[in-house]
């Protein structure tokens, strides 16, 4: 025991003084992540936000009524309204400051209510898509509702026009065209609330729920750390056996195996802290219970020394140290494509999908995603504990037998 | 010395790799607070038979005591009294002096307040306890060579195996080296030593093999060794000779009563003799040499040692 311990406590002390390699194998999953949910637009960032810059010539109480149209209910959370001189509004719209800039001209008050034609001018930006389209959108529905209150309020608009525009309203004048209007609106509220026509809404056949996009991310990401881990640290298995390190332990008596538990146990703590700290990120984005924390870290600590252990016996198998991680970096990729680190296996086709489950990563990564998305925690089944626990087992077997069998000799 | 016991017997051990033999029929013992050598050129089976002692290689046949057990039947055993101080270095570079020692100090079973004990004690003895706490890959060679050689006597072995530890030694840690390997001796215990220097061999060898060709050619103390020699000198003599001519130098100087004469090695541009007071002959030598058609560029004379008892067994220099 105190043999192993030594391994471990040498082998964590010689990582420890490789703060950038450990650091490249946490640093690429969370940037990775960190890309994935930004272009996702996942998590609780801020939704799109644009500026509608309008130029009001006209300055009237209905052209008032179409600026101010554009910053009410749900538009007023994405769109920021900014009454901008013609000058400016061409400026900072050409300088593609805004997503777009409507120009009410002079006489638009008149022209509506005399129902004569008027050109509302909006520019919108090119190098953005979604706004512009929502602007024009929202245009247009102004305007046809201007043609529907001219159709329904034609009287008042008509006695309105009579009026004396320059001089402030009486109250009696107000008072009427404010019953009137009501007693219209009185009238067609029926036929408007609700419409005056059935809509059935057909239901979509049921489907499987829509999975938490953010949390199909984790367990492949959790793995890409771990398999990252695991490659990395297979390959002091070289890094020793060229220092003479190995051939001087076979002299020692009967140590080489405890040598081996050493290292998988220092894989171990270096796996499950690395590994463990992209749980942690993942479970706080993705609000997953804490209680599942400690079955993941340990499904994937375990899991990840035997990759770790498979690695370094894959490795140990080649000629030179040169062509062991060629082979096992050429290994790494298509892992972590396969096992779902860059795109969830949910995300893949079926058939890629079930290549992808078989895949030693793969496979640990979809009973992580039962895991986190499971009612209670501790829902990995046995069979999966049986499997990792002989891959763990077979690997560092082979390495033993490896070492034994003259890897050791330099 | 006689007296104390055999700690490492060697009885006709042989390696082969397939029909290649490099190490052939080794047979010898080196006993405890001695120095035993195993003097011979680059590829001559001196690694290969070390490798089989320390239980890195089985040996093909023969067998190999160390303090007593089989290092085959009984390996486990026979590793508790072995250290072995590998050729190439043997340490982590990235792990503090005093941990490598701790670290293979553990590896053989020493443990608490005995290891930390042992381990200052080693430092102090390879002269790194300034360093202790620094890493090796900041070292320079030598003192790199210092704590490989630490790393095999942490455990105070009985029987240690020193592969060649001065090649590509500075020449004051080699002087350090040899120090502690005569420290290591006086202290008990017993040293095998390979060597392709016949100066380290003479000056730490109690007793030595000469091994050529997976071979040992001779085997005895130092002084029995030089013995074989008679006291004759080797002469070496570049420049243009014929097979005919030496024939006839060689007749000639036997005529003029040279009569221990003998013809070591013979190529056309080099000669090599051996014959007792080969100063005072020098002048007959030139002048038969020259009678017979021959030239001299180069002469080299050389009075009795190891390397000139290899060159009169195997017809060859010691380095090639």
């Amino acid at each position: 025991m105190g043999f192993i311990l030594a391994s471990i406590r040498k082998d964590l002390a010689r990582w420890s003084r490789s703060p950038l390699e450990l650091l490249l194998w946490l640093g690429i999953p969370l940037i990775i992540g960190g890309l994935i949910t930004a272009m996702a637009g996942g998590g609780n960032g801020a939704g799109p936000n644009g500026t509608l810059l309008i130029h009001d010539q006209d300055e009237s109480l209905i052209s008032g009524f179409v600026a101010g149209a554009y910053g009410q209910g749900p538009l007023a959370e994405f769109l920021t309204v900014d009454q901008v001189s013609l000058e400016e509004g061409t400026k900072r719209i050409n300088a593609g400051e805004a997503s777009g800039f409507l120009i009410i001209p002079a006489g638009f008050a008149a022209a509506f209510l005399d129902e004569e034609p008027v050109t509302l001018t909006l520019k919108t930006n090119p190098s953005q898509t979604i706004l512009p389209a929502i602007i024009e959108d929202v245009t247009e529905i102004l305007l046809d509702a201007g043609f529907y209150a001219q159709a329904m309020f034609a009287d008042e608009i008509d006695r309105i026009r009579n009026s004396d525009t320059d001089a402030v309203p009486n109250d009696i004048f107000a008072a009427d065209m404010a019953v009137r209007v009501q007693g219209k609106v009185d009238t067609i509220s029926p036929l408007l609330f609700p419409p005056a026509f059935d809509i059935t809404i057909v239901e979509p056949p049921p489907t499987e729920p829509q999975p938490d996009l953010g949390l199909l991310f984790v367990p492949g990401l959790v793995l890409m750390a771990v398999l990252f881990s695991a490659q990395g640290l297979s390959a002091d298995f070289w890094a020793e056996r060229e220092a003479g390190i190995l051939q001087r332990l076979i002299s020692a008596p009967g140590q080489l195996n405890r040598f081996i538990a050493g290292k998988a146990l220092a894989a171990a703590i270096i796996i499950g802290a690395l590994g463990g700290i992209t749980l942690i990120i993942g479970f706080f984005y993705n609000s997953v219970p804490l209680s599942k924390l400690p079955p993941s870290l340990l499904w994937i600590t375990v899991s990840g020394v035997g990759l770790f252990a498979w690695f370094a016996a894959l490795q140990m198998l080649f000629p030179n140290r040169k062509s062991a991680n060629l082979l096992t970096t050429i290994l790494l990729f298509p892992l972590l494509m396969m096992g779902g680190s860059f795109f969830p296996l949910e995300a893949l086709p079926d058939w890629i999908a079930a290549i992808g489950r078989l895949s030693p990563n793969g496979f640990v990564a979809s009973r992580l995603a039962i895991e986190l998305k499971a009612e209670s925690a501790w829902s990995f089944d046995l069979n999966g504990w049986l499997i990792v626990i002989a891959m763990m087992a077979s690997g560092l077997a082979l390495c033993a037998w490896r070492l034994h069998a003259g890897f050791a000799r330099r | 010395m006689d007296k104390e016991p055999a700690l490492l017997v060697v009885d006709g051990l042989t390696k082969q790799y397939g029909d290649f033999t490099a190490v052939d029929n080794v047979s010898f013992s080196a006993r405890q607070g001695s120095v035993f050598g195993l003097l011979g050129p680059n590829g001559a089976g001196k690694s290969t038979a070390i490798n089989c002692i320390s239980g890195l290689l089985p040996p093909t046949s023969g067998a190999i005591q160390v303090a007593g057990a089989d290092i085959v039947k009984d390996g486990k055993r026979a590793k508790r009294s072995l250290g072995v101080v590998p050729q190439e270095l043997a340490i982590y570079e990235d792990l503090p002096a005093v941990e490598n020692l701790k670290y293979w100090g553990k590896a053989y079973g020493l443990r608490g307040a005995d290891l930390d004990a042992r381990v200052s004690e080693v430092l102090g003895h390879i002269g790194l306890a300034d360093r202790a706490k620094e890493l090796p890959k900041t070292f320079s060679g030598g003192m790199k060579r210092r704590l490989n050689f630490g790393c095999g006597i942490v455990h105070k072995p009985t029987v240690l195996l020193l592969d060649e530890p001065t090649v590509g030694v500075d020449p004051q840690s080699r002087q350090r080296l040899f120090e502690m390997v005569e420290a290591e001796r006086d202290a008990g215990a017993c040293v095998l030593y390979t060597t392709h220097y016949m100066e380290e061999a003479e000056r730490l060898c109690d007793a030595l093999a000469i091994i050529d060709h997976g071979k040992i050619i001779a085997t005895g103390t130092v002084g029995e060794l030089k013995s074989q020699l008679a006291a004759r000198d080797v002469l070496q003599l570049s420049g243009e000779f014929t097979d005919a001519g030496i024939k006839q130098v060689v007749a000639a100087l036997t005529d003029r009563g040279i009569s221990d004469l003998e013809l070591i090695a013979f190529e056309p541009g080099s000669l090599s003799l051996t014959l007792s007071s080969a100063s005072q002959h020098l002048p007959a030598i030139f002048e038969a040499i020259t009678s017979s058609g021959g030239s001299i560029t180069e002469t080299s004379l050389r009075s009795p040692n190891l390397e000139t008892l290899f060159l009169l067994l195997t017809g060859k220099e010691l380095r090639e």
